[in-house]
Formats: structure tokens, sequence, C-alpha cells
């Protein structure tokens, strides 16, 4: 490994102090991925977090919901421009999926229930983003920004109710998504609770 | 500023009034050249921004012998197709079915992505009907989606029974799911009536007109029905023959509702067929429609309801105007009062066909570009790209290393210092199998306000023929032997450097000889001494790109051709031979135009 670094940067996953976790038995979470911080990390039954994601909770708790899917590159309660220091950093719902490379900064930041967070998306500390929203790829919410439930956010911050009401079927769709997953992804909890 | 990235443009002659437009006569070069000086070609002048153009944007047309760009080629359309489903629609489909897809390709409405088709179960979902393997659903229907937008045709209340011909069962639900009469259904029932009328009992006619305006009146009448009914109105006002009995004939003549001007109106639009000597020598007073069966529409003027809509709604709720302009017309289109003006009463838009074209030179009529016709084939039968008949320019910095300090980290895309001497190597690259000799001509000083001093230093000199690479490989031993025991300097074996060696070691650029030649190019060196950008008044301002040291170059190109088949130079095409002579003589061929080179941004 160390020979194949080019890099005088330290790694990545070795910056920062090892934030304490909470598990729930049933999750899956890849041995790469990146927990940092010195606030509690929470993570509810069945959802699962893809490697090199990264978790941060310098700033405040991180809290992800039952069923949640977080992919690869994605940051939560990163600090970025509008970051603050919180007790609670970032609160995913149930069935949230936050998609490659998009990021959430921290400061009290909660995502509803089933909304999609497409990918590169970034999304500014305080926001309050409601149930069965989508947010379509590199979309930006600003800092203290609140969307309503069912909303879609597209095409450079357009924003047009979701009457759809299809949110049943894709927490379905999650739900089998997870179990393919769950098979994909060695899951390595040991690592962060030890 | 971001820095310029050199580049080269080429002047097409079509956009010249000079006597270069015409085909290039070899046998008077020297009178061409001599008018050629008295208007230097100024890159700046408005008239230069429409024919400019790089080098890969120009055509050549084999039988004039001259560039021919986008702007001045005659282009025919040899394909229609649709750029979702790639179907190809032929000419006369188009005619009857309008300029759009006619398949189930649509574009969202609101946000113009793709929509597809999905299924709806009619049944709340259960848990269990996500699993792939139910299918006996009795009544499933469809619905069109936009992934991006999560836009759904639910929204506006339009469902389909089958997941095909989307566009045929679209044009019959209006929205909000009533259905709408076709064309062909109105004319139907329209037969009906008039088979009532033949009859010729006036009661029965007139309670069947009632009855069949009553049902009209019942479905909101879009600018489409209304269309249908005027036309088939006025049709019938022509035909028939009771209309003559009228007492007020003798005022037929004028205005809009007489006969004769009518007819001649209605002859614009069906394409002559009503032009029977029958309605043309009939004179007589018509009325005009006053039943919404008969084409009247009263305008609503009442807008109170979408005043009330509009109360309760958010600016993000009503249509924006890419969306309106985005909407097919006169499918389903509310009657002209009633515009839609919310984003929920946007309809799908089906897709715009797209065409592949093929171009011909307006000159001699020959087809210099012609694509393949099948619509998945993105290749070209014919392409005569000018790229495969002129020696391309490439432009770099030159630095000459110990000339000054601090060259050494000079970037092409440097800003040019005002007031010191730079230089540039053009490189030449041969595309013919024919050696060519290029005669270079620029004005002393660029045109414009800001006069920069160029020198070109070989205006003169021989490119080789673009020969196979293989031939060169294999002569490559004998050259490179020879190379080396004239020059001895252990160059490269491509590369004969013609500047000389100075007295401290580096090389020194020196006039009337090539900097450096290969297989089938040639660099030169330009040297520029930059203007300085100081304004004489205050006033003044510089403006947009006016630092950008631009220098027109003419350039003169000249070959032999043998005659005989030696044509197909780019071996793309075996067309056009008729430019070849009798016999085995040789021919000489010249091609000249105007180019500007883009050296760079001058410091401010």
């Amino acid at each position: 490994m160390s020979s194949k670094r080019h890099s005088i940067l330290p790694p990545v996953s070795s910056s920062g102090p090892k934030a304490p976790v909470s598990f729930s038995s049933s999750i899956t979470i890849a041995d790469s991925a990146i927990l940092t911080g010195t606030s509690l990390i929470t993570i509810s039954s069945e959802s699962v977090v893809h490697p090199r994601a990264k978790l941060d909770s310098l700033a405040g708790r991180v809290t992800i919901g039952r069923r949640c899917v977080v992919h690869e590159r994605t940051t939560l309660g990163a600090i970025g421009t509008t970051g603050k220091v919180t007790e609670h950093a970032v609160t995913l719902g149930d069935y949230v999926t936050v998609e490659v490379g998009a990021s959430i900064e921290a400061g009290n930041t909660i995502i509803g229930e089933g909304t999609t967070v497409g990918v590169a998306c970034k999304i500014g500390a305080g926001a309050v983003i409601g149930k069965n929203c989508t947010l379509t790829p590199h979309s930006e919410i600003a800092a203290g920004e609140t969307i309503p439930d069912n909303t879609v956010v597209y095409s450079n911050g357009l924003r047009r109710p979701d009457r759809r009401g299809v949110a049943d079927l894709r927490n379905k769709g999650q739900t089998r998504q997870i179990d393919v997953l769950r098979r994909m992804i060695p899951s390595n909890p040991a690592k962060f609770t030890a | 500023m971001a820095p310029l990235e050199p580049y080269t443009y080429i002047q097409c002659p079509c956009s010249d009034f000079s006597p270069l437009g015409q085909p290039a006569d070899a046998s008077s070069p020297t009178s061409a050249e001599e008018e050629e000086e008295e208007h230097t070609f100024d890159p700046r002048a408005p008239r230069s921004n429409f024919g400019l153009y790089p080098l890969e944007y120009l055509l050549y047309c084999e039988d004039c012998h001259q560039i021919r760009c986008p702007r001045c080629v005659a282009e025919e359309i040899v394909t229609y197709y649709c750029p979702s489903c790639l179907f190809e629609v032929p000419s006369s489909n188009l005619k009857s079915e309008g300029n759009r897809c006619t398949r189930s390709c649509f574009q969202c409405p609101i946000c113009i992505g793709p929509l597809s088709v999905t299924s709806l179960e009619s049944a709340p979902p259960d848990p269990n009907l996500l699993s792939p393997d139910q299918g006996g659903i009795p009544h499933t229907t469809y619905c069109l989606t936009c992934s991006y937008c999560n836009w759904s045709s639910t929204e506006i209340g339009i469902r389909f029974d089958k997941p095909n011909s989307i566009h045929a069962q679209l044009a019959k639900i209006r929205n909000g799911g009533e259905t709408r009469l076709t064309a062909k259904e109105r004319k139907e029932r329209r037969k009906e009536l008039s088979s009532h009328r033949g009859g010729g009992h006036a009661a029965a006619v007139a309670a069947a007109a009632a009855a069949a305006a009553a049902s009209e009146e019942a479905e909101v009448v879009d600018l489409e029905t209304q269309f249908a009914n005027l036309k088939s109105f006025y049709n019938r006002q022509l035909a028939d023959p009771n209309a003559s009995e009228n007492s007020l004939s003798t005022l037929g003549d004028l205005g809009f509702s007489s006969p004769s001007s009518l007819s001649r109106i209605m002859n614009l639009y069906t394409g002559g067929r009503l032009n029977d000597t029958r309605t043309k020598s009939r004179l007589g007073i018509m009325r005009e429609a006053y039943t919404p069966s008969e084409g009247l529409l009263v305008a609503n003027l009442d807008e109170s309801d979408a005043i009330a809509k509009l109360h309760q709604t958010t600016l993000e709720d009503t249509s924006s105007m890419d969306q309106l302009m985005a909407q097919p017309p006169n499918l389903g289109e509310p009657q002209l009062h009633g515009e839609a003006c919310f984003a929920s009463s946007l309809r799908p838009i089906p897709y715009l066909l797209r065409t592949k074209r093929s171009k011909r030179c307006p000159v001699c009529r020959h087809i210099i570009s012609k694509p393949e016709a099948k619509i998945q084939n993105t290749r070209f039968r014919i392409r005569l790209v000018a790229g495969s008949y002129m020696p391309s320019i490439s432009i770099k910095r030159l630095s000459l290393p110990g000339a000054n300090g601090s060259s050494s980290s000079l970037v092409a895309g440097d800003f040019l210092e005002p007031f010191k001497p730079v230089h540039f190597v053009l490189t030449f690259k041969n595309p013919i199998f024919e050696p060519l000799k290029v005669t270079l001509g620029t004005p002393a000083k660029t045109p414009g306000r800001f006069p920069s001093k160029v020198t070109v230093l070989c205006p003169t000199f021989d490119i080789d023929a673009n020969t196979d690479v293989w031939d060169e490989a294999l002569k490559d031993n004998d050259r490179e032997s020879s190379v080396r025991n004239t020059d001895g300097s252990g160059s490269s074996s491509r590369r004969q450097r013609a500047g000389t060696v100075g007295e401290s070691g580096q090389f020194q650029v020196e006039a009337g000889k090539v900097w450096g030649r290969g297989r089938n190019w040639v660099s030169i060196v330009v040297e520029v001494v930059p203007a300085s950008l100081q304004l004489r008044n205050k006033d003044d301002v510089l403006k947009e790109d006016e630092d950008i040291l631009e220098i027109p170059m003419f350039v003169r190109i000249e070959w032999e051709v043998e005659g005989g088949g030696d044509d197909d130079v780019s071996g793309q095409s075996a067309a056009g031979r008729s430019g070849a002579g009798t016999g085995e003589q040789k021919e000489k061929r010249e091609l000249a135009y105007w180019c500007v080179l883009g050296l760079g941004r001058i410091k401010q």
C-alpha cells in the first residue's frame, strides 16, 4: 500500500479522530468507509454505507435512519462553506438515498423520510428537506432553506411538486436494493465499533 | 483574462467580393496578386465575422477547386428521422402527419426530458405486486413519466389503455381524461348530419342540427376543431346551390364573404381541389357561421376562473414562455382566448423530427457531402473536407534557448509583451500526394488601431508530397545516414534545422530559410513586434478582443497534377475527374485564400 502512494498527504481514512459509533446489528458498512469526528455516529437498522463514504461528526452528531443508502464519496457532516457546530450535525430520516459525491453540510441539517439526494448535490447547513423529495443531480440547496414534502428540485433550482404518489413503491424498491447491496458489499462494522 | 490558444481561421471566398470568388486562374497569378494588394483583408472588419472558419468546418469542391463554407453550400434533405426512436419517416407521411414523431416518443412538457411509458396498476398496490411474476392483472393503464423531473401524465389526467401508439391515443384524450373527437370522427358525425339533410325534411334537419350543436357545445372547442368546423362549413357553403338565391347578390363580390374571394382562399388551403368550374361560375353571397358546429367561436372574455386559480397558485405553477413555445401546435390546443397559462395544462411534446442533409457546391451542383441514408449509420458516403486538400497551419510560440533569459518558460498562450519581438513557428502540413509550392503574404503592419509589425522570414517554400508512410519508413535508412553526414549535429532524422548554430551554441533564426522540414511538413518562422495598447485619447476604450494579435495572411499554394485519374487525392471519392487534362502532361493547379492567424493577447 505505502509503495503505491505517491501523495505526501496522509491518507484520508486516517485523518481525524475515530468517532464513537452506535450501530444497529443489521447494517451493512464497507470496510473503507470513513467515520471520523468526536460526536456520536448512529446508523439504524438495515442501512447501507458504501466504500469511501465519509461521515464526519466533528461538528455534531450524525444520525442515519432505517434502510438508508449512503453511496460512495459522499460527505455527511461536511464543514464546507456554511457548516457550523451544533448538537446534531446531520439527520437522515428513514429510506433516504444519498447518491455518489453528494455533500451534506453540518449544522442541524435534516433530510426527510424517503428523499433522494442526487449525484453531486450540495446541501447547505441547517437546510430542512421534507419527505419524499427528489433532488436531481447537481442540485444545490442553500443553507437554512426549507423544502416542503414531495418536492422535486431540478434544472438549476427549479421546483415542482411530485404528484405521482409513488412513495410506497419507491420505499419497496429501496428495500430490494438493500437486499442486493447487502450481498455485494462486504460489511465490517467491527472495524468502527472496536 | 484567460490566455489565448493560437488559432487559424480561413476565409471562405464566398464572403469576398474580390476576384478570389471565382475559380483561380493559373495563367494570370500576377494580376490577381496586384489586385489583392489593393485591399488587405481585415480580420476585424464586421464582414469578416461571417467568412472566417476553422479548417475543420470547410468543405472543398473538387470540380471548382474552391473552398466551400457552411454558408455557401446548397443543402438537400436526405432523410427525416425521429431523434428518439431513430425511425425514418417517409416524406409522404410528413405532409399528412406533420413534422413530429407519430410513434411513442415524447418529451416532458416541464423539463423537455424524454418520457417513458410506465404501467399503472389500477388496483391499490399491495406488497406482493412488485414482484415481476405477476402479469395477469385484468386492467392495466399506462402513463408517460419523466425520470428527471418526475412529471407524469397522470398529473394532467391522461392515462393510456395500451403501451404502444401513444401518439394516436393522446390525440383522442383531452387534458383531464375526457375523450376528444378526432378529425375523422367529426367528419363521420357531419356525414350523418348531411344525410339527414339530404332527406329533405326540414323539421328533421333542424332537429338533427340542434342535437349536433348541443352535443358539440358540451365539448370544449379547441383550435383544431374550430378550424375543421369552419373549413367544412365554408366547403358546404360553396357547394350549396341554394346560396345563390340570396337577394343580396349584387354586393357579393365585395368583402371576405363573397364566394369568389372565399373560393380563392380555400384554394390556397386545399390545393385546388375546389377549383371546378361550378363554384367559379356561381355568384352569390354566403352567410357566416353562426353556431359552434359551423365554427363560430364566441370569445370567452370572462377570465375570472383563471384569476381565481391564479390566486391559489404560485408563480411556479404557471407555464413559462419556453414551455409554451415547445408545445405542439393544434394538438388539442385550447381556443385562442383560453391559452394554457398553467403548467398543469401542458401536454407531452412529440419529438420534432430531424434531418440528414447532403451538401452541394452552389456553382457546379456537384455533391460535396452526402451522409449514409440509414439513420443508424453515422458515416458519410461522400465528404470532401477541406482538410484533405489544403495544408493545415499550426502555430507554436518559439522560445529560443539563451536568446533571452526568461524565454524558456514560455507557454503558447502567454501574453505578448508590447515592443518585444516574438517568434512563432508556423507548421504547414501537406495532405495531398503532390509536392506543394507555398507563397505567403502578410501586410507589414496588422490592420486595426494597434498595428503590430509582422515579418515572415521565409515567405516562399516547397512542401514534399504526402507520400505513403511505409515508403518513407523504408527510405528512412538511407536518408538518416545522409542527414548525419551533412549536418552531423545528431538532431532527429526527420528534422533539418535551417537556423544556423550561433557562436554560443544556440539556434538563430535566419531569414529566407525554412525552420524545419519533414516528410510532408515544413515549418517557418514569423517575427512579430506587438504594438502597445496605449490609447491616444482618454475617451477611447479598448474594444472587445482588440488586444488579440491577429495577422491576416494570404496563402497561395501551387501544385501539379498529372492528367488522368489523379484527382481523387483524398481517396474518399472517385468523382470529379472533369478537371483532369488530356493525355499524360502535367497540369498546374493553384489555390489562394486569406487566413487569419490569432497569435495571442497583447499585455495591457
